[in-house]
């Protein structure tokens, strides 16, 4: 029982990276399905929709960021060994990668989608660029703003 | 500073002049033409006329442009491109070429090789189709001519069946048959366990049978395929005499491929250079076809910025002395375009502006209140020292390297330029140098870093996080007051304090008050606040009622007013993500240094293995930090800032000039 407590903090970091990652995964699918029906009308426009395809990657990278705060903070990186935690730090940690974990993996999705209709609205409308880059970047926000409770949580936990 | 003065300019001049005066207004670039009354289409003949000849030579341009592209291999690389490496030529080297130009020809030459490839690829699905045919008739070795032709009492049909029905074709065609010999069916040989799901036929029959034969086949499912008249040997004959065609016609089209190719070759600077020559024509005579006229003179209007009046007005009485040019102040009920007009300084940032929307004539130009803002935040959310002299140094590369960018290009790349100055002093003073590439490789330097930090995100949060609030605070608060100060320009005295002043005051005030109780600053502050606060909310609360009848609307609608604070407060919190987006580019950094260094201890390649990942890693992060430094400073320039007080909606000034999709044209 002496291991429960790292077991449940690396649960922890894996729900950051896997959730978000597959957010992620499934908001730039989306956004880049969109992204080839536009370019088959117009190869030029691929500047732009890639910019948008990229924006709602940012959560598996928020995740991932998570995911390897959580695994330094238990000595896991570096060659040195992992410092000793009982279960209910173990359980701190993992309460710590929820945020960032639920709100990337879904608000991925969404952005996504918002992405797919930026890029349609780039296919029309060229020039409203900005507003395109504007309307993914409001859903962003939640993720940022999990991001931050995560990081804050994290930073919170006493270890070691 | 802010949106330029223009001028409404009207030009009389004597039509003899028209195509001089058409070309002056386009080359300064400066006149952007006030189309006439819709009620009024007459335009002047003559210009009509030179629009249609340009017409008629921008189809050809347009049709080689889009034929010959496919088979263009550009020399000129796409990023030294769109950097400004493109040939250049001067208006008289175009219309020189112009004249000297067949396009026609060409464009008979190209429609012909086009048509050609076309018969070819037309013939050539044929031959494939028939030699899928041909193998699937292999079965059947007698002369094909058989389907066609026959003998004077014997013909037959080919046709496909699924394995299922063969029993009842084959009862069919036995019930009516009156001989033996009147019909046989031969049944392609094919392996049951494969389950075919469908098998070839084909079906001798006499003559005499004919409506009889058709019918069953129809009815069991046997459906018919048409053999080529022209096939007369048995299908192994036929099947090579196919094939044979096929290669002759596939050299046929490679031949034609590089037909066209070379054409594209040949043609395409042309093509490109004539595009952008009868574009630029036919962008000025659309200009000067809005044009008044008498018998033989014109009025031409446009929009001139103030300050290059004098200019245009020299470049035109060059021309002719016939002419007259009157300037005069756009009336109140005009609405001219916005040209933005800023300082070297704040000019990169227009584009801004200009993804948001085009501020109007006699609006705000919200450009050099954000220039500041954006560049601090930028320089937060990307936050490191080492990623800043990356873009900085990228950046002044290319400048050396490439001279010929073009105006709008080379604003965007300052932009970054200048943004990397600030995310190098915020990279030193919160200690960030590719990550904590300084920490991990070179301790030698950890006490100078040290030294030059002023604050530290990673042992220390909440201490950005409260700078950023406070810089979301100062930023909020500063488009409250632009919002008082374009209403009390506008004489609306009262809604600049109901609605910005209050807000300015009640949001300072419990600032004050947090911090003071907090114990920050010296107490007196806090009564201060509290004064300050209580006045806003007042204020707020009784301006909310004011159009309202009834003491308990006007109460209701004071304290849904009130309410209205948790958007601020929103709006607030949302400056959070510059201490996130800062702290996500570090720990990225960070966590690329650590892979860098536990591949270091790979045996033998080790240092090679560790070099590749820090520096791929730093360049993929750099990459995508920009585009979130980049993203989110800017959504908080158009939401939470332009949200109080700017909402664009203005014409951009764009004037004739000329065009240069493809090569730099100068006048």
């Amino acid at each position: 029982m002496e291991m429960l407590g790292l077991s449940l903090a690396l649960f922890g970091a894996a729900l950051a990276a896997a959730l978000a990652g597959i957010g992620s995964a499934i908001g730039i699918g989306v956004a880049g399905g969109a992204a080839a029906g536009v370019m088959t009308e117009d190869p030029n426009k691929f500047g732009s929709c890639l910019i948008l395809q990229a924006l709602p990657g940012t959560q598996g990278i928020y995740g991932l960021l998570i995911a390897f705060f959580v695994l330094n903070k238990l000595g896991l990186l570096g060659g040195g060994g992992a410092v000793a935690l009982t279960w209910n730090q173990g359980l701190q940690i993992l309460a710590s990668c929820l945020p960032i974990a639920v709100v990337g993996w879904y608000s991925a999705i969404w952005q996504g989608k918002t992405s797919a209709a930026s890029i349609q609205m780039i296919s029309k409308k060229p020039e409203a660029m900005g507003k395109a880059i504007i309307l993914p970047a409001m859903v962003e926000t939640y993720a940022v703003l999990a991001l931050l409770t995560s990081i804050l949580m994290l930073m919170g936990v006493q270890v070691g | 500073m802010g949106v330029a003065k223009l001028k409404k300019a009207e030009l009389y001049y004597h039509k003899s002049v028209h195509e001089q005066i058409a070309a002056a207004l386009q080359e300064t670039g400066a006149c952007q033409i006030i189309s006439t009354d819709v009620e009024n289409p007459s335009r002047p003949a003559e210009v009509e006329a030179l629009i249609s000849r340009t017409e008629e030579k921008l189809a050809e341009v347009r049709y080689l442009n889009r034929t010959l592209t496919p088979h263009y291999v550009d020399p000129i690389p796409a990023l030294d491109r769109m950097l400004g490496e493109r040939p250049e030529v001067t208006m008289t080297e175009l219309e020189e070429l112009a004249s000297k130009t067949d396009l026609t020809a060409i464009c008979d030459i190209t429609r012909a090789v086009e048509r050609e490839t076309g018969e070819v690829r037309l013939k050539l699905s044929e031959a494939k189709l028939n030699e899928s045919i041909l193998s699937s008739l292999e079965f059947f070795d007698y002369p094909l001519s058989v389907f066609n032709e026959g003998t004077r009492t014997l013909t037959a049909l080919a046709g496909t069946v699924k394995p299922e029905s063969l029993p009842g074709l084959k009862a069919a065609l036995g019930e009516f048959s009156k001989f033996a010999q009147d019909t046989e069916l031969v049944i392609a040989p094919y392996d049951e366990k494969q389950k075919p799901t469908e098998v070839y036929a084909v079906l001798f029959y006499s003559r005499s049978v004919e409506a009889e034969v058709r019918e069953a086949c129809a009815k069991n499912g046997l459906s018919l395929v048409e053999i080529p008249a022209s096939f007369e040997g048995t299908p192994a004959e036929e099947k090579e005499k196919t094939a044979a065609a096929i290669t002759e016609l596939e050299a046929k089209e490679t031949e034609l491929a590089a037909k066209m190719a070379a054409l594209a070759e040949e043609n395409m600077l042309t093509v490109q250079k004539l595009s952008d020559y009868y574009n630029s024509l036919a962008g000025r005579y659309n200009g000067t076809a809005e044009s008044e006229e008498t018998e033989s003179t014109m009025l031409t209007k446009f929009w001139l910025p103030a300050d290059r009046s004098d200019e245009v007005r020299a470049k035109i009485e060059a021309i002719s002395p016939e002419v007259e040019l009157t300037l005069a102040d756009p009336e109140p009920d005009e609405e001219p375009p916005a040209l933005l007009n800023n300082g070297n300084l704040v000019r990169p940032f227009n584009i801004l502006t200009e993804l948001y929307s085009s501020p109007t004539y006699r609006g705000i130009d919200p450009t050099p209140l954000l220039a500041p803002f954006f560049w601090i935040f930028f320089g937060m959310c990307l936050g490191d020292a080492g990623y800043a002299l990356v873009v900085f140094g990228t950046i002044l590369y290319v400048f050396k390297k490439y001279k010929k960018i073009s105006v709008g290009v080379k604003e965007f790349i300052r932009l970054f330029l200048f943004c990397s100055v600030s995310t190098f002093i915020y990279g030193v003073i919160s200690g960030s140098f590719f990550g904590n590439f300084i920490d991990s490789f070179v301790p030698i330097l950890v006490p100078l870093k040290n030294s030059l930090m002023l604050v530290d995100p990673m042992s220390n949060p909440m201490q950005v996080l409260g700078i950023s609030l406070l810089l979301g605070v100062i930023h909020l608060m500063f488009g409250l007051l632009v919002a008082a100060y374009e209403k009390i320009r506008a004489k609306q005295v009262i809604d600049a304090i109901g609605n910005d002043i209050s807000w300015f005051l009640l949001i300072v005030g419990l600032c004050l008050f947090g911090v003071g109780t907090g114990g920050m600053i010296p107490p007196h502050f806090v009564q201060i606040g509290e004064l300050m606060a209580v006045i806003g909310a007042v204020i707020i609360f009784l301006y909310a009622g004011k159009e309202k009848k009834g003491i308990i609307n006007k109460i209701i609608s004071g304290f849904l007013a009130l309410y209205g604070s948790t958007s601020y407060l929103g709006d607030i919190l949302s400056y959070s993500r510059l201490l996130a987006l800062g702290f996500g580019s570090a720990v990225i950094g960070m966590v690329i240094n650590l892979l860098g260094g536990l591949a270091a201890d790979i045996p033998y390649v080790g240092w090679l293995v560790a070099i590749t990942v820090i520096i791929g890693g730093h360049i993929f992060s750099i990459a995508i930090n920009i585009l979130g430094s980049f993203v989110h400073p800017l959504r908080l320039q158009y939401v939470e800032f332009f949200g109080k007080f700017y909402s664009g909606g203005g014409e951009p000034f764009t004037p004739m000039t000329l065009s240069q999709e493809f090569v730099n044209v100068k006048a």
